[in-house]
């Protein structure tokens, strides 16, 4: 097997429990962590179903950002869009046989692409036009627009400029999968898409990528507003009603 | 803590010119503190100061703008009690500008 | 008015003002007064930076970050997508990019990120992490004293993110570390002391009531009272002090007296109870809070009232509704005894806390109360959604019925209403300028600054529909437009109570 091959696998193995264990610490900590007060930015549901319509609303329309700002909607929506489909399109190099919707999404999810892209370099260009977006973006905002960008434009050389071995890629993710590992085409493109993925996994947990679990721990959008009908109250808010009673 | 100087005494004020102790008062220091806000003093001026101190000796609070109010009209006749006189007199507002020259604590509240 | 020593805004054409460009560090020269050794000593924290005062600022951001799940999420979940940036009136009216919800965020969050993340453990200058100095501490206390608490960030951003609850957190870690605010710290100390915000002795709030009630039966020919401290009365009518006290406060405050009479109602005041505003919620400290709320659960137990109905405070109401459940029992649905004990004694056939609208529409409703509207005819009104009752409550027992409820009581007892634009109003409101603990004279610039949005919105109905009154169910929106409207050239008499229009309107007999 070559070096190539080595330090890829040894890469996706790394990336892979960096993400999941650091993503599940995450979730672990915005879990143990209550939310001692009612905060629900209201009007809000004041029942459970309620609010996972809203939550559902904001995850799949980006209601709050709707109502914000057109711009920052447009793209984002497209950007998030389209990596979805990129996403799901991506599943048949992880199955054999493939299931018949990932088939059917594969058109769709090559054009996708081109949302993505788009919607991230519109995303970026507000980062140097918008004088208040300028003011508040750090280093790391622009990387990580770099690093999704080099993903999608890489991905996107692939299917459209200079293709490369899928038959040996899947067994490469195959092999990942069933620790039975094979040797990945060693084509730039690839090496650099791959490459890349694995450091946005890698990050994933400790930047802000965060938001995409955060979203669902945010007691301004999660909580149901009944505060008059049902009595919440934090485990360490008790304690010290107790102590003091 | 800053200080005001009258007669060659020294006299203990807050940031925003309140005296410190209330015992430190005296018309002097009144006349000192209304030329700092730009207050000529007229009778008129004194009658709500002398008003606003004897109701602080009762309550320990200035007055609500309302009893103010009706205690002026009462001593100056009904055409000046009301919350637009008050503010010609002292155009910061009766009760913070008012209070700091009778050498009374800045009420202070959602108000 | 005294002169301003800095630059009025101007009106735009247009309701909804145009974005500034940023002016950095436009607002960095102001600094609220620091609270004294007496008052930060009562609220049992230190009153000056002590040698360890950074172990301290970290150690505090820590236990908030464990016991507050919105500050922890919201410090991650931030993308810096600029979605806020333009939504804050602070922000809109003094072009300060610290001022922008979005970078009055990151002075905590360079923070959090440098002490509490890997990313800026290692490579601070990647994330934009920075070490706790005294230079940034200065800067979260000028900051974190620019800010509200209103929460309309929180309906824009696409997580969320509340910058109240890291202006919160930020003022507890000063307070921890020896940099309480003059103004909310003195008002927490004379709430503890004497009962009240304004420090209005018992003695006296007797007098003043006392007062009222003379000038209501001169007034109107009608012995409507206000009873204080009245033992087996059916309700407990919470209120802002400055209802006592001030203009146009006490005109509301006149108002409930005589929707209570006209209903036949047994009330009373608490001279206990003699404060609805609880601004702990300010500082973020639970505990402070908490003690505050105390007051009226004891209030409550001890004259053995049915019902709890609050009076117009925009934050008294967000404590009142969504916290005092939570805090003191005051609800229902408790299963421990300690709430059971005052929800066994309460009226279930109403929702406890109620607002003052609440109670005056439903008895609207039921047809219990007549008005003379044309008594208002000579009023062209408005109406300002608070910032707390707008996003941090409810009446009614729809979403919403914030907005509608006090339109309603409105359009019952008066003519002429007109609402301002409505990216103005509603959930999209904009502050008065003067909450969160920024009504202190020392705040003036900000305050006036921070009004412009409002005083924008406010002058295009003044301009299109003759507008002359607005009306308002907060003690300091009330407080805050007096001061503000001069300096923007309307007269303070045009700001009153949604209960002052009642009363005006009301029939008795």
């Amino acid at each position: 097997m070559s070096t190539l091959t080595i330090i890829y696998t040894v890469l996706f193995y790394v990336a892979t429990l960096v993400f999941i264990g650091g993503l599940a610490y995450r979730i672990y900590e915005y879990t143990r962590t209550p939310a001692p007060l009612k905060i629900p930015t209201t009007p809000a549901p004041t029942t459970s179903a309620g609010v996972v319509y809203r939550m559902a609303r904001e995850v799949v329309f980006f209601e709050s950002l709707f109502k914000s700002n057109k711009w920052i909607w447009v793209f984002g929506w497209l950007f998030h869009f389209g990596l979805l489909l990129v996403l799901l399109r991506h599943i048949r190099y992880f199955q054999e046989p493939v299931w018949f919707w990932v088939e059917f999404l594969q058109p769709y999810g090559k054009y996708a692409s081109f949302m993505m892209v788009v919607g991230l370099l519109g995303l970026w260009a507000r980062r140097f036009l918008v004088d208040r977006v300028r003011y508040i973006s750090t280093p790391s905002d622009h990387l990580m627009l770099a690093l999704l960008v080099g993903i999608g434009v890489s991905g996107m050389m692939m299917t459209f400029v200079a293709h490369t071995d899928i038959v040996a890629l899947k067994a490469f993710v195959l092999g990942l999968m069933f620790f039975d590992w094979q040797p990945l085409p060693a084509d730039p493109f690839l090496l650099i898409h791959l490459g890349l993925v694995a450091v946005l996994m890698i990050v994933f947990p400790v930047s802000k990528l965060l938001h995409a679990p955060g979203i669902f721990f945010s007691p301004s959008r999660n909580q149901v507003d009944n505060p008059r009908e049902r009595r919440h109250i934090a485990p360490w808010a008790a304690a010290l009603e107790r102590e003091q009673a | 803590m800053p200080t005001i100087e009258v007669n060659g005494k020294t006299i203990e004020v807050d940031e925003e010119g309140y005296l410190v102790n209330l015992s430190d008062w005296s018309e002097e220091v009144a006349d000192f503190l209304a030329k700092e806000e730009k207050v000529e003093m007229t009778p008129n001026h004194w009658e709500v100061v002398n008003f606003l101190r004897e109701y602080y000796n009762e309550y320990q609070i200035a007055p609500a703008i309302r009893v103010l109010t009706k205690a002026i009209a009462k001593k100056l006749g009904p055409d000046k009690g009301n919350n637009k006189y008050l503010y010609e007199l002292f155009p910061y507002g009766p009760a913070k500008q008012a209070c700091k020259i009778a050498g009374l604590p800045k009420p202070t509240g959602c108000i | 008015m005294a002169a301003p020593d800095f630059e009025i805004p101007q009106f735009q054409e247009h309701a909804v003002l145009d974005i500034p460009k940023i002016k950095e560090g436009a607002m960095s020269h102001i600094k609220s007064f620091v609270a004294g050794q007496s008052a930060q000593e009562y609220l049992g924290y230190p009153w000056e930076l002590g040698e360890n005062w950074k172990e301290r600022a970290i150690e505090r951001m820590g236990e908030v970050l464990k016991k507050y799940r919105s500050v922890r999420v919201f410090l991650d979940a931030c993308v810096h997508c600029g979605a806020c940036t333009d939504k804050c009136h602070y922000y809109l009216g003094t072009a300060d990019p610290k001022n922008m919800p979005v970078a009055r965020q990151e002075l905590m969050r360079k923070v959090y990120r440098r002490y509490f993340t890997f990313g800026g453990k290692y490579f601070p200058w990647l994330v934009g992490a920075e070490d706790l100095t005294e230079e940034v501490l200065n800067d979260w206390y000028n900051y974190y004293h620019e800010c509200s608490e209103c929460r309309r960030c929180s309906v824009f951003c696409p997580y969320g993110i509340d910058t109240a609850e890291i202006t919160m957190a930020g003022r507890e870690i000063l307070n921890y570390v020896g940099m309480g605010q003059k103004y909310s710290n003195e008002i927490l100390v004379k709430v503890q002391k004497v009962g009240n915000n304004l420090g209005l002795p018992g003695p006296a709030l007797e007098d003043t009531l006392a007062g009222l009630e003379e000038d209501i039966e001169a007034d109107t020919g009608v012995p409507v009272k206000l009873p204080l401290d009245q033992k087996g009365a059916e309700i407990l009518l919470v209120t802002p002090s400055a209802d006592f006290f001030s203009e146009p406060h006490v005109e509301s405050l006149i108002g409930y007296a005589k929707v209570f009479h006209a209903a036949g109602a047994s009330w009373t005041l608490s001279s206990l109870a003699s404060e609805a505003g609880n601004f702990g919620l300010f500082n973020g400290n639970y505990e402070t809070m908490r003690k505050v709320a105390m007051r009226i659960r004891d209030a409550a137990l001890e004259l053995g009232v049915k019902r709890i109905i609050v009076g117009e405070c925009g934050h008294a109401w967000r404590v009142a509704y969504s916290y005092w459940n939570t805090l003191t029992g005051i609800g229902y649905g408790g299963e421990d005894p300690y709430s059971q004990m005052l929800q066994k004694q309460l009226d279930h056939r109403y929702p406890q806390p109620m607002h003052i609208c609440e109670y005056t529409w439903d008895l609207i409703q039921k047809g219990v109360l007549k008005f003379d509207k044309s008594k208002n005819d000579h009023r062209i009104i408005t109406f300002h959604d608070s910032c707390n009752v707008a996003r941090a409550s409810r009446m009614g027992n729809e979403p919403g019925g914030q907005f509608t409820i006090p339109r309603n009581i409105i359009r019952a007892v008066a003519n002429n209403f007109y609402d301002m634009d409505p990216n103005t109003i509603g959930e999209s409101t904009y502050c008065c300028g003067g909450g969160g603990g920024l009504l202190t004279d020392d705040l003036m610039e900000v305050r006036v600054k921070g009004a412009l949005p409002r005083m924008n919105a406010f002058n295009a109905v003044v301009q299109q529909n003759g507008v002359n009154f607005l009306a308002l169910i907060c003690a300091i929106c009330k407080a805050q437009f007096t001061k503000v409207f001069p300096y923007y050239g309307f007269d303070m008499s045009m700001v009153g109570g949604v209960h002052q229009l009642v009363s005006t309107a009301i029939e008795l007999d």
